[in-house]
């Protein structure tokens, strides 16, 4: 066994260079894309479903969505830099923080789902993303609140990535893989585009809504769980 | 003229409850009084020309049985009506037809069925497995499109029993936009079993988890899922039916009946309203237990996609203005015609999927009399 710690210490590994980084994350990102996008779907496809009809229109709600998951992708891997937990996040508070953020997720999904009945009723010709706010000016798109709590969420990508990053020996370098990951899986969101083509009459909207609702109440059963995870499962 | 027509579907019974013929009594006289009740029911439909009171009663004696021959193969088999993880784990869940939508996307992304049965013919609760069933519901769908809800699903019975119940509706203004229902709980369900990767629907909504096979509950959560399975099933199946006279659970809830609505289009048979005929009396509207029929449907002569082919409106219109149609021909030419073709293709497979479940259901019973 000594020996071949000896042997390994010997071993010369390639030097980490932006390149490589490059490469690997964005490898991982394309690699883990399908997971991304099917641990999202619950959240995109009925919310996009509820926005008004056309490419254009969807495409900002995508923007809008992707950015905020970066901006929380980031800002979740630098706290979690900061905590030193981003290799071992530990089962005791990664539950709590993903029960919040599945029970904020089915808060703003209820929420969006009712927003888009009122501003149905107002006015469904206006070519508007949906906003969650009190006011429309200081509203915040609700793709975009989506987004942020989506890119909270510790899928088994992330953690992959995760772990990957903090093998990276700075935060910068660390930050950086996290962006260029998120580019790979971000590729994978690229299809949902095509829902602005489908066409929104009440039917859509309405299927969407409904389906947003249940969504949203098992993203608030799930977040309960996670909370009071011993009571509810008994282990 | 009517015996004649009925021959065919004799024959069928002969052969195909001859294939089930059990060495016990009380097998052999089920399998008889079922083949009997088959036959004697279809006869009916040709002698009065008339579809939906006939169907009717034998959908609702499938609905009856079904839990009944279900629940004790189940405690023969298991000891218990509620399913263990370890069964599940093992992948010996028996498989019904309603998790099929959910199945197909994780099935063509990742190649792994988010369902703990198993495949192929199994050991004991697995039953012939979930090919078989696969395999069985897309050749029977592909004829009678959303028809299966009508004459092969063996849980719509219970419904349409309690919907037949009452004389009039004592609920009679319901919000049309709940017939988006079914289609909301379809996408949400897809969408969650391919996040989690999980069968949700059966884990958490299926109304019919109460009369076959509920979660055995060893914590809060297996307590929360039965919970919700009951009331479900007494508000979808028991109350609202009764209240509305329509089928509730069918036309608000079932995923698996908005999937089958897409096979509508590829079933050669539908029902349409003959313009020239029309008053409109909207008799047909007030009929229909899901609500398949709008005004402006009935204008345009046609029923909604949602249409079970039951043939309630046709039955009840006075004009005989709702017609049974098949693609491609006119709407008055032969309607006689295309419910024959229909009821043949239909009624051959409800003998062959429907005549078994009865005939269990029904030896069952007769068990406890006969030895």
């Amino acid at each position: 066994m000594r020996h071949r710690q000896g042997e390994l210490k010997n071993v010369r590994l390639p030097p980490v260079t932006g390149y490589s980084i490059f490469g690997e994350a964005l490898a991982l990102g394309l690699a883990s894309g399908p997971a991304c996008m099917a641990s999202c779907g619950p959240v995109v496809v009925p919310s996009l479903l509820a926005e008004q009809e056309g490419m254009r229109l969807n495409t900002r709600y995508l923007s809008s969505f992707l950015g905020a998951r970066f901006v929380g992708y980031l800002l979740f891997a630098a706290v979690a830099w900061g905590l030193g937990a981003l290799v071992s996040f530990p089962p005791a508070l990664r539950l709590p923080v993903a029960g919040v953020v599945h029970l904020l997720l089915g808060c703003v999904l209820l929420w969006y789902a009712y927003t888009v009945g009122r501003a149905c009723a107002l006015s469904c010709a206006a070519p508007e993303l949906v906003t969650i706010g009190v006011a429309k000016k200081r509203g915040v798109p609700g793709a975009a609140v989506l987004g942020f709590l989506t890119g909270f969420s510790i899928c088994p990508p992330f953690v992959a990535a995760g772990l990957r990053a903090a093998q990276l020996g700075s935060i910068a370098a660390a930050l950086y893989f996290f962006a260029v990951f998120f580019v790979g899986t971000s590729v994978w969101f690229l299809p949902f585009l095509s829902l602005g083509c489908v066409r929104r009459n009440e039917g859509v909207t309405t299927v969407a809504r409904m389906a947003m609702v249940l969504i949203a109440v098992y993203y608030l059963y799930l977040g309960l769980a996670m909370l009071i995870g011993r009571k509810v499962y008994g282990y | 003229m009517s015996v004649l027509l009925t021959l065919p579907i004799a024959v069928w019974s002969f052969l195909m409850f001859a294939h089930f013929w059990e060495p016990n009594r009380a097998g052999q006289i089920a399998i008889v009084m079922t083949a009997v009740f088959m036959i004697a029911m279809f006869y009916m439909m040709m002698r009065t020309r008339t579809t939906y009171r006939w169907r009717r009663w034998f959908f609702v004696a499938m609905g009856l049985l079904f839990p009944v021959g279900f629940i004790h193969t189940v405690i023969a088999m298991r000891g218990t009506m509620g399913i263990p993880i370890e069964e599940m784990i093992a992948g010996r869940t028996p498989f019904c037809f309603l998790p099929i939508p959910l199945l197909i996307l994780p099935a063509a992304l990742t190649k792994t069925v988010v369902f703990p049965g198993s495949i192929l013919p199994g050991t004991g609760m697995a039953g012939a497995g979930m090919a078989a069933m696969a395999g069985m519901w897309l050749a029977m769908t592909i004829v009678v499109g959303k028809g299966w809800c009508s004459y092969l699903c063996f849980f719509g019975g219970i419904e349409e029993g309690m919907a037949s119940v009452a004389k009039r509706a004592k609920l009679k203004k319901i919000d049309t936009r709940w017939r988006y229902g079914p289609w909301a709980v379809l996408l949400a369900m897809v969408l969650l079993s391919l996040a989690l990767f999980d069968s949700v629907y059966c884990m958490w909504l299926c109304p019919f988890k109460a009369v076959s096979e509920y979660v055995a509950a060893r914590n809060t959560l297996g307590m929360v899922q039965n919970g919700i399975f009951i009331m479900l099933f007494a508000s979808l199946v028991i109350v609202l039916p009764f209240l509305t006279k329509k089928r509730t659970q069918c036309a608000f809830f079932c995923p698996f009946g908005a999937f089958q609505s897409i096979f509508n289009k590829t079933s050669v048979f539908d029902v349409k309203i003959d313009k020239t005929r029309c008053s409109p009396c909207v008799l047909c509207k007030t009929a229909c237990p899901t609500m398949s029929l709008t005004d402006e449907s009935i204008a345009q002569g046609e029923t909604l996609m949602s249409c079970m082919k039951c043939g309630a409106c046709v039955d009840v219109c006075p004009k005989d203005a709702a017609v049974w149609h098949i693609k491609g021909t006119d709407v008055a030419s032969n309607p006689e015609r295309a419910r024959l073709l229909l009821l043949y293709g239909a009624w051959g497979m409800a003998i062959m999927f429907g005549g078994t479940i009865i005939a269990g259901g029904l030896a069952t019973i007769l068990h406890v009399f006969i030895k």
